[in-house]
């Protein structure tokens, strides 16, 4: 026996190298400084955890913690009380627009939820338009500030998380299994609730895990709503890039109890639902129901709501962006000085997020792609571990990321504090989950023995990967690309840590006018944000479409 | 053109032992089958070759060069796959280039010898069709056109008919006999269906468990089966007592179908047997029926149809057989 490489794993096990190469210096090595700042004393010599003692101990921070995880709770069941009958709607009720209303609903997926936020706030909030105008009827209500406006934005932005899989959940229940019921004597009302829900209770519960999780990172919602009340992500920066006293070790404790809670919420998803998956393989789908007039005029009334309101703020900021501002106080001229305001300056910003987001969605996109090859093509448990560090940047909050970041490239032998490169490394890594996931997906459902036709011809595995691969995965590939993209233009949490002098991107102008109360230039950055949102989603809904034609 | 010699190969997966110690030699322009039951290792072996699966142990040489050691994409093998591996993103001529192209032919050469490959397997005039707009049928000819065109020196074939019809099958399988005959290739041919086996090839090897039960023409291996899962596997067989045809020893006896005749019909010379007959089934060109012997054995016999002839459940009957047809089992 020789210790040979096997001829045909060659190019997986180089590309697997490689991913732990960048993986380990651009995700490992940080995460483990982020630790090391955490359990080092002040002097950064000794082990202890009177960090944590500390921490844990000041009422501050443990109300941090509480908040946290009830808001996240909160979210996560209201999330899941407004999707899951929204979802049954579209899969079974007559409802008109279907298609229309699946669209739209995804739109919050790309949309920043910062400015849905900031749109509330100047909706809603003590100064806001709509709490100006019931004022001088009389009407009061309760101050959207706090938990109860956090939870409203995260319900209105993530609720597309739970519908998405739970309606594919109610499409896939195959009739037969609802038919069988119905013939054992069950009443359609009691088939709902006995076989066709507890088979969706999986995608349910998958997507308000991710809510969770979403929330539990989320910087930018608590930061423009939370005001006074302590939440993780926010105490983290604060205390990183705190004006007195920036403080990594406790910045540090604060980043590995989020990732904790975030992995520990992953690793329940991966026990308990991996299994719990009711695979019926459905070949009929459900038919649509025969409903009373009232029910579906009620579901279609429902439906369109929902999707209306989840985008009413991003609506309104576009027209608040054309309206006057005078410091954060609006007046109703329609004006352009906003955008003349924000441009004025500098057009560097906006420059620089296209740029960023350009460079990053590449970087993920020539790394995840080869990550996914490896993933789904490598039988080894090599493979398998590529797989859990690559999914392993979706428990780690942007701000503990880009925190680790600046504690481990500050100084020593490679120093990016300061410079572009930095930012685009720390999308590249936050991002590339989703590009693994994606490409997994697609190259799950291509025959391997392509591959092995095109080797036996005559093609090398990397000639076999660029020509056969590369070409039937395109069309995922460009949509990843974009979405990519589009989510990289608007990230926030790691930004804030880690944007320097020239390099400011259309969030950090946004964050620095909320911080310093431009309402002006605040909403004509969340408008252009939302363009440079929308357009290429609109391209590629287009390209789409004409690629399914011509097909 | 090249034999192909496979000397001591074992591939283990965990406890599975896919591939046991095989030793084989294929001639030059053999059409040389892998037959067998599920599971018996004979893709592994294909595989092997082809150059996506690990040798545990042995080698394999085409003529006098080693190539198990080399990487699958300079083994020169033109390999049929099972879902024909046509790719989608090219078109019919697309795909019947592909392998050329990686050889550097020249344009005009590579033009002039798809054109010859897509009439070879009677799909000229296809070039430009998408692998979408063909039949199953279709795209196998396609597959097999691919991995012709590269002149390969070895062709080989993954049950490359089984998602097809079985009228289609019949008439593919001659087809491919008739290509690599006239080509002069040697092939190496995998099915578990017999009657496939037979028809196209010179010499057949059984595989079970990962070894090699039996090597040999395939009327030989059909006639003198050397074991008991041989004779049942190459078709349906009667496999009795040695004392119930009256012979002595111990063992197992294989008399097939088609070797018992009813009295009226045989050759004088045939020893007899009588019992009753305990089931019949006329099948068009041949009639089958079982025969309960006096000590409880059923024997089963095959014959071809006679108009005149009336069998019916429970009638006395005598048999024979060609005593020359017997074989004796290990
Ligand atoms: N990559 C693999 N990993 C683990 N076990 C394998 C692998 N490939 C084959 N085996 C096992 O080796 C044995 C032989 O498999 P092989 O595919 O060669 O059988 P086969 O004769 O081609 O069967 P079939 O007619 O079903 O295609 C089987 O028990 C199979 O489960
Ligand atoms: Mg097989």
């Amino acid at each position: 026996m020789t210790l040979t490489i096997p001829h045909q794993q060659r190019l997986p096990l180089a590309i697997a190298a490689l991913g732990f190469l960048f993986l380990g210096l651009f995700l490992l090595y940080p995460l483990f400084n982020v630790f090391g700042a955490s359990v080092l004393d002040g002097d950064g010599e000794k082990f202890t955890f009177a960090n944590y003692v500390k921490i844990l101990g000041r009422p501050f921070y443990r109300g941090a913690v509480a908040n946290t995880l009830m808001i996240g709770v909160a979210a996560t069941i209201t999330t899941i009380v407004i999707s899951v009958p929204f979802a049954f709607a579209l899969a079974r009720l007559p409802v008109p627009g279907k298609a229309a209303i699946v669209a739209l609903a995804a739109m919050p997926l790309v949309l920043p939820s910062f400015v849905s936020a900031y749109a509330i706030v100047l909706l809603l909030g003590r100064a806001g338009v709509v709490t100006q105008w019931l004022n001088s009827w009389g009407i009061g209500f309760g101050s959207i500030y706090g938990a109860g406006g956090i939870v409203l934005v995260y319900t209105l932005t993530l609720y597309p998380y739970v519908l998405l899989p739970t309606m594919a959940g109610f499409k896939a229940v195959d009739v037969s299994i609802e038919e069988a019921a119905q013939s054992l004597g069950s009443s359609p009302r009691r088939t709902l609730w006995t076989v066709t829900l507890p088979i969706v209770v999986p995608s349910i519960l998958a997507g308000g895990l991710l809510v969770f999780i979403e929330t539990l990172e989320n910087f930018g919602v608590p930061f423009v709503l939370a005001e006074d009340m302590p939440i993780f992500a926010v105490e983290a920066f604060k205390l990183f890039v705190g004006e007195t006293a920036p403080n990594p070790s406790s910045a540090g404790v604060l980043g590995v109890l989020l990732i904790l809670m975030t992995s520990l919420v992953l690793l329940i998803q991966r026990r308990f639902l991996a299994n719990r998956r009711f695979a019926t393989g459905a070949r009929s789908a459900p038919p649509i129901l025969k409903v009373g007039p009232g029910l579906r005029i009620a579901a279609t009334v429902y439906c369109w709501s929902v999707v209306l309101l989840a985008l009413v703020p991003f609506f309104a900021i576009v027209v608040l962006s054309f309206m006057e501002f005078r410091g954060p106080v609006l007046h109703p001229n329609f004006s352009t000085a906003n955008f003349t305001a924000l441009f004025e300056r500098s057009t560097r910003p906006l420059l620089n997020t296209l740029m960023f987001a350009t460079l990053a969605a590449i970087g993920v996109t020539l790394i995840g792609v080869p990550i996914a090859y490896v993933v789904t093509r490598l039988r080894s448990g090599l493979a398998a571990v590529l797989d859990v560090i690559a999914t392993l940047p979706f428990a780690v909050a942007g701000t503990v990321l880009a925190i680790g970041f600046v504690v481990s490239f500050n100084s020593g032998w490679l120093i990016l504090t300061g410079g572009p490169f930095i930012m685009v490394l720390a999308y590249t890594v936050r991002k590339i989950p989703f590009a693994v996931r994606s490409s997994s997906g697609i190259l799950h459902q291509i025959d391997p023995s392509l591959e092995e036709a095109s080797i036996s011809l005559g093609r090398s595995p990397l000639q076999t990967f660029a020509r056969i691969l590369v070409p039937l995965m395109l069309g995922g590939i460009m949509s990843g690309f974009v979405l990519t993209w589009v989510t990289i233009a608007s990230e926030l949490s790691a930004t804030v840590v880690l944007y320097s002098g020239q390099w400011r991107t259309l969030t950090v102008v946004m964050f620095q006018a909320l911080e310093g109360g431009g309402g002006g230039i605040a909403t004509a950055a969340a408008s252009t944000l939302i363009v440079v949102t929308l357009v290429p989603i609109a391209l590629l809904y287009r390209l789409i479409r004409r690629y399914e034609l011509a097909a | 053109m090249t034999g192909i010699v496979i000397e001591g190969v074992t591939r283990t997966f965990g406890t599975v032992r896919a591939v046991d110690g095989v030793n084989l030699t294929v001639g030059e322009g053999e059409f040389f089958t892998l037959l067998g039951p599920s599971g018996c290792g004979k893709t592994t072996l294909l595989r092997m070759i082809a150059g996506f699966c690990e040798l545990d142990e042995g080698q394999i040489r085409f003529g006098t060069k080693r190539i198990d050691t080399l990487p699958a994409h300079t083994r020169d093998i033109g390999m049929v796959f099972q879902n024909y591996a046509v790719f989608p993103n090219l078109t019919v001529a697309g795909n019947v280039a592909y392998g050329l192209k990686a050889r550097k032919v020249t344009a005009a050469e590579v033009a002039r010898r798809v054109e010859e490959a897509l009439s070879l397997v009677q799909l000229g005039g296809y070039g430009e069709r998408w692998p979408h707009q063909l039949s199953g049928g279709q795209l196998q000819r396609v597959a097999i056109a691919r991995a012709l065109v590269i002149r390969p020196q070895v062709l080989l074939f993954d049950e490359p008919l089984s998602n097809l019809d079985a009228r289609l099958r019949v008439s593919m399988r001659a087809e491919i006999r008739e290509l690599q005959k006239s080509l002069g290739i040697t092939a190496i041919y995998v099915t578990h269906d017999q009657e496939e086996a037979m028809s196209v090839s010179d010499r057949i090897a059984l595989m079970q468990s990962g070894r090699l039960e039996q090597v040999g023409a395939p009327a030989e291996i059909y006639r003198q089966p050397a074991s008991r899962f041989a004779a049942e596997f190459m078709g349906t067989t009667n496999l009795l007592e040695p004392k119930a045809l009256g012979l002595s020893g111990a063992g197992r006896v294989s008399l097939r179908p088609e070797a018992l005749r009813l009295d009226a019909e045989a050759p004088a010379g045939w020893p007899r047997l009588s019992g009753t007959v305990a089931h019949v089934e006329i099948l068009g060109p041949i009639t089958r029926f079982d025969v309960r012997l006096a000590d409880g054995s059923v024997i089963r016999v095959a014959s071809l149809d006679e108009p005149h002839r009336t069998l019916a459940t429970g009638a006395q009957v005598t048999l024979a057989y060609d005593p020359a047809r017997v074989t004796v089992l290990a």
